[in-house]
């Protein structure tokens, strides 16, 4: 494109993002600050997962880019329609067929495959701040391997709701050390973390901090032994493929309080009805 | 039926197409040009060049007039430029005494070496709306003086060679750079400076107010506040001495604040600082009061109010981050609102049911009211609760 | 006919060649072919240690190489075509290149960053004289299903040194292990256990197979 590197960074940029890459999988679950640049897209809206699939993606790569789930969010096509601006890959929807997968707020349903990489947008990357909102605080916490905190804030949850009340951005411990924030999926993909057979890389902009939970990691999200982590679960399966083991989404229907419940991962919801069909 | 919303594409594209409308305006009008901008909006190209970092007038007037006027969109134009560009070289330090000044006061003396010159101010303009201007009248030229300025020396230094100021002494490291590497706080003061010369204006400007009203006071005095063109100068290898590659409008601020002394030292004033691409008295100050404001802990001072704590300050000054973040609340949060609405929707359930009810069956619950709260054809989704495997 | 040659297309084979390092860190033992560019003359290092360097380095980084992997045109090739700048001081080093040997003691003391910032730590890049598949080195640990097995060769100090990183975890170590044109790659929270009973002192060269 006029002007613009290959997929838009610089290439010392990149050396930058992919050395702390390096860093990040070598130390998983451990969040690598890093000069994170402006990007022509506004903080909080990927620019961290942006950075990461700019110094990650090659020209041979297929890149789908989801928000929400969907491939046709407005943020989602807007982030697809500037990787196949600046960096002319091939974009698809469909999840097996992608090399690398640009992601907001969750994991496809379809399991991921090795090879793939899954890169995902972070706004808060530090599980912790939101016990302590200080940087310096936090760091020491995660030196010191000290998160009791966390527990403490959860069992809050369960005296005050009898239940945790952490449903999304639920957090996890990697590879038995770091806690670690998974960004903003519900607690319905946190299973999906583990043992994955895909590389999935996490990358906060504003924050300037990129992570990694490479494949073949253990991942467990922290509960109690008398309150273990559960997901979610619906009874009804989604409205238009019939799936019962996908994330739904609420949809309001009328003024009369009609709603319906359909997949949020919207590949997965076209397949399933192909298959039906 | 229900179909998915598509086409996102095309609604991004005709909103595109709208604002372009809108930003052009009345066609039966004149279009504005950036030279416009940069020549009669100059205090609003001096904001956006500051906030950017990116001395470049007429890439900010462009990024002002792409904006609609909107500044902190501009900032975040220019920004994003800014990052693309490549690092050619690196400046030596200004020297803001040798500044070839267009406004230079004191509120600590009447009269000092080489005069308070008011410049081109709004100070002691009355605030009154001036409606010539509606209509297009000519505007006198301005009132020039005989001879040039004289010599204008730092006004702090007469302090300093007293050593009633606390004296700033270059240790030589080569400063941190925040636009290449994350801040890692705690920060130096270097930094904290970098990155309160890019902070928003307001931002500083309400957190140097909160001082004065007493959250974090610290007793200033403008020494001197001086705006002008300074040289930029680099240094070029084979060449002897630095090499002038030309002139930039700068506005500097420095405070003189309360004394601190101990048993082994005597008491001096201490000092903040503000410096701001363009004319931007107004940042400059703030910036300086919020600078001192900042030096609590290194000073002895109580670290008692938000002005005083570093990492707020700082984490939370830039405009780019700020609003890109507040905005992205725009995002669809669908996800996470379901997994929110769904456990309400539970709590919910749970509340009204009595102690020994065990697990919900959510069948049998009625939610408190008439239980019609869902029409009977549609299949009311009660969720239930799996443990993962 | 180059004396210093790299890649062709800087962007796009170094693109290809960081995904593979890439890949190698995150499943650790797997070994990957670089599609290497030629090596400097007479330079003591492989290919896939080359392209290493080519998309690595640049003049952010610092490099520490052991005595003897200068040879060749090795030093003005990288400073020609990356920038980097190298060290005499093996803490102050982003990356070092070295041998298994370097890591005999008294081993340079390389950075292991802190608890508190344990990136700030120097990758070793290796030269090994085998690097293949086998059972002198069993691996465990993150990116590993089971356990995955690794020829080195000679390399007895090094996997000592890096066996040594599980202890200081998150300090430690990383390794990126080449040998002519193969690649594979050692983290610090890598599991590393000597199979005592297999390890065979013959060579397998890493340009058979």
């Amino acid at each position: 494109m006029n002007g613009y590197n290959f997929a838009y960074l610089d290439e010392q940029t990149k050396r930058m993002i992919r050395r702390g890459l390096l860093k990040a999988v070598a130390i998983p679950g451990y969040q690598v600050p890093f000069g994170g640049r402006e990007m022509p897209m506004p903080y909080g809206w990927g620019t961290g997962g942006m950075q990461l699939t700019a110094s990650i993606l090659g020209e041979d790569d297929v890149l789908k880019v989801i928000d929400q789930g969907a491939d046709d969010t407005t943020n989602a096509v807007s982030i697809r329609a500037f990787f196949e601006r600046v960096a002319g890959v091939e974009t698809t929807t469909d999840t097996a067929a992608a090399d690398v997968i640009q992601t907001r707020h969750r994991i496809p349903e379809t399991p991921l495959s090795a090879g793939q990489v899954l890169v995902f947008q972070v706004p808060i990357p530090e599980p912790l701040r939101f016990i302590e909102p200080s940087e310096e605080e936090t760091r020491v916490m995660h030196a010191l391997e000290e998160y009791g905190v966390m527990h403490v804030k959860l069992y809050e949850d369960i005296a005050r709701h009898g239940h945790i009340a952490t449903t999304y951005a639920y957090p996890v411990k990697v590879d038995g050390r770091y806690v670690t924030d998974p960004s903003p999926i519900p607690k319905f993909d946190n299973p999906k973390l583990h043992m994955s057979d895909a590389l999935m890389l996490f990358g906060a902009g504003r924050e300037k901090r990129l992570y990694a939970i490479p494949p073949h990691t253990r991942v467990e999200s922290l509960d109690f032994e008398d309150h273990p982590f559960e997901i979610q679960a619906w009874d009804a399966p989604c409205a238009m493929c019939g799936a019962r083991d996908s994330f739904l989404d609420e949809v309001i229907t009328d003024d009369a309080g009609g709603r319906m419940f359909v997949c949020s991962d919207t590949d997965y919801c076209q397949k399933c009805r192909e298959e039906v069909a | 039926m229900y179909v998915a919303v598509k086409g996102g594409e095309q609604a991004i594209a005709n909103a595109h197409r709208w604002l372009a409308d809108r930003r052009r305006g009345d066609r039966d009008r004149a279009e504005l040009s950036v030279d416009q901008l940069a020549g009669q909006l100059n205090l609003a190209v001096d904001r956006v060049m500051a906030e950017a970092s990116l001395y470049d007038p007429e890439l900010a007037a462009l990024a002002l007039k792409q904006a609609s006027g909107d500044l902190v969109e501009a900032v975040f134009l220019l920004r994003a430029y800014r990052t693309t560009l490549p690092r050619l070289a690196e400046t030596v330090a200004l020297d803001t005494g040798a500044m070839r000044i267009e406004r230079r006061i004191s509120a600590t003396y009447k009269d000092v070496p080489g005069g308070q010159v008011l410049g081109p101010t709004y100070d002691y303009t009355h605030r009154l709306l001036d409606f010539l201007q509606l209509a297009e009248g000519e505007v006198p030229e301005p009132a020039r003086a005989e001879a040039a300025l004289e010599a204008c020396p730092p006004i702090l230094e007469q302090l300093d060679a007293e050593g009633l100021i606390e004296r700033e002494v270059d240790d030589g490291a080569a400063p941190y750079d925040i636009t290449r590497d994350p801040p890692d706080f705690p920060v130096d003061r270097a930094t904290r400076l970098q990155m309160l010369a890019r902070g928003d204006e307001g931002y500083l400007l309400a957190l140097g107010y909160s001082t004065q009203r007493g959250y974090g006071r610290n007793h200033p005095f403008a020494g001197e506040i001086r705006i002008g063109q300074v040289e930029v100068e680099i240094v070029v290898e084979e060449h002897d001495g630095p090499v002038c590659i030309g002139e930039i409008a700068i506005s500097e601020c420095q405070m003189i604040n309360q004394f601190a002394g101990s048993r082994e030292m005597a008491p001096q004033f201490t000092r903040g600082y503000g410096l701001a691409f363009g004319r931007n008295e107004r940042k400059a100050m703030a910036m300086a009061l919020v600078d001192r404001a900042l030096r609590a802990e290194e000073l002895g001072e109580p670290v008692e109010s938000p002005a005083q704590q570093a990492e707020f300050v700082l984490a939370h000054a830039d405009s780019v981050e700020a609003s890109g973040f507040v905005s992205h609340l725009k995002l669809p949060h669908y996800v996470d609102f379901q997994s929110e609405l769904e456990l309400l929707r539970r709590l919910r359930r749970a509340h009204g049911e009595p102690q020994s009810g065990g697990d919900e069956d959510s069948s049998e619950v009625a939610d408190g009211g008439s239980g019609a709260q869902a029409p009977a054809d549609t299949h009311p989704p009660s969720e239930t609760e799996q443990v993962a495997p | 006919m180059m004396r210093w040659p790299a890649f062709s297309d800087p962007v796009h084979d170094g693109q290809r060649h960081f995904r593979r390092v890439l890949a190698a860190m995150a499943e650790p033992g797997t070994l990957h072919v670089a599609a290497a560019p030629a090596v400097p003359e007479d330079a003591a290092i492989g290919p896939a240690l080359w392209a290493t360097l080519l998309s690595l380095c640049d003049l952010d980084t610092r490099l520490w190489i052991a005595p003897g992997l200068e040879a060749g045109g090795l030093t003005g090739a990288l400073s020609f075509h990356t920038g980097c700048r190298l060290t005499a001081a093996p803490e102050d080093a982003d990356f070092a290149l070295v041998t298994p040997g370097t890591l005999a003691e008294p081993a340079p003391l390389f950075a292991e960053g802190s608890d508190a910032y344990p990136d700030r730590s120097t990758t070793l890049l290796v030269v090994l004289e085998a690097l293949a598949e086998g059972d002198a080195w069993r691996l465990a640990g993150h990116g590993i299903p089971d356990t995955r097995g690794l020829d080195l060769g000679e390399a007895g100090p090094l996997m000592t040194r890096l066996a040594a990183n599980r202890a200081r975890f998150p300090r430690g170590l990383d390794a990126i292990l080449t040998c002519g044109e193969r690649l594979a790659a050692m983290p610090r929270s890598t599991r590393i256990e000597a199979n005592v009973a297999d390890i065979r002192q013959e060579e397998c060269p890493c340009t058979s197979q």
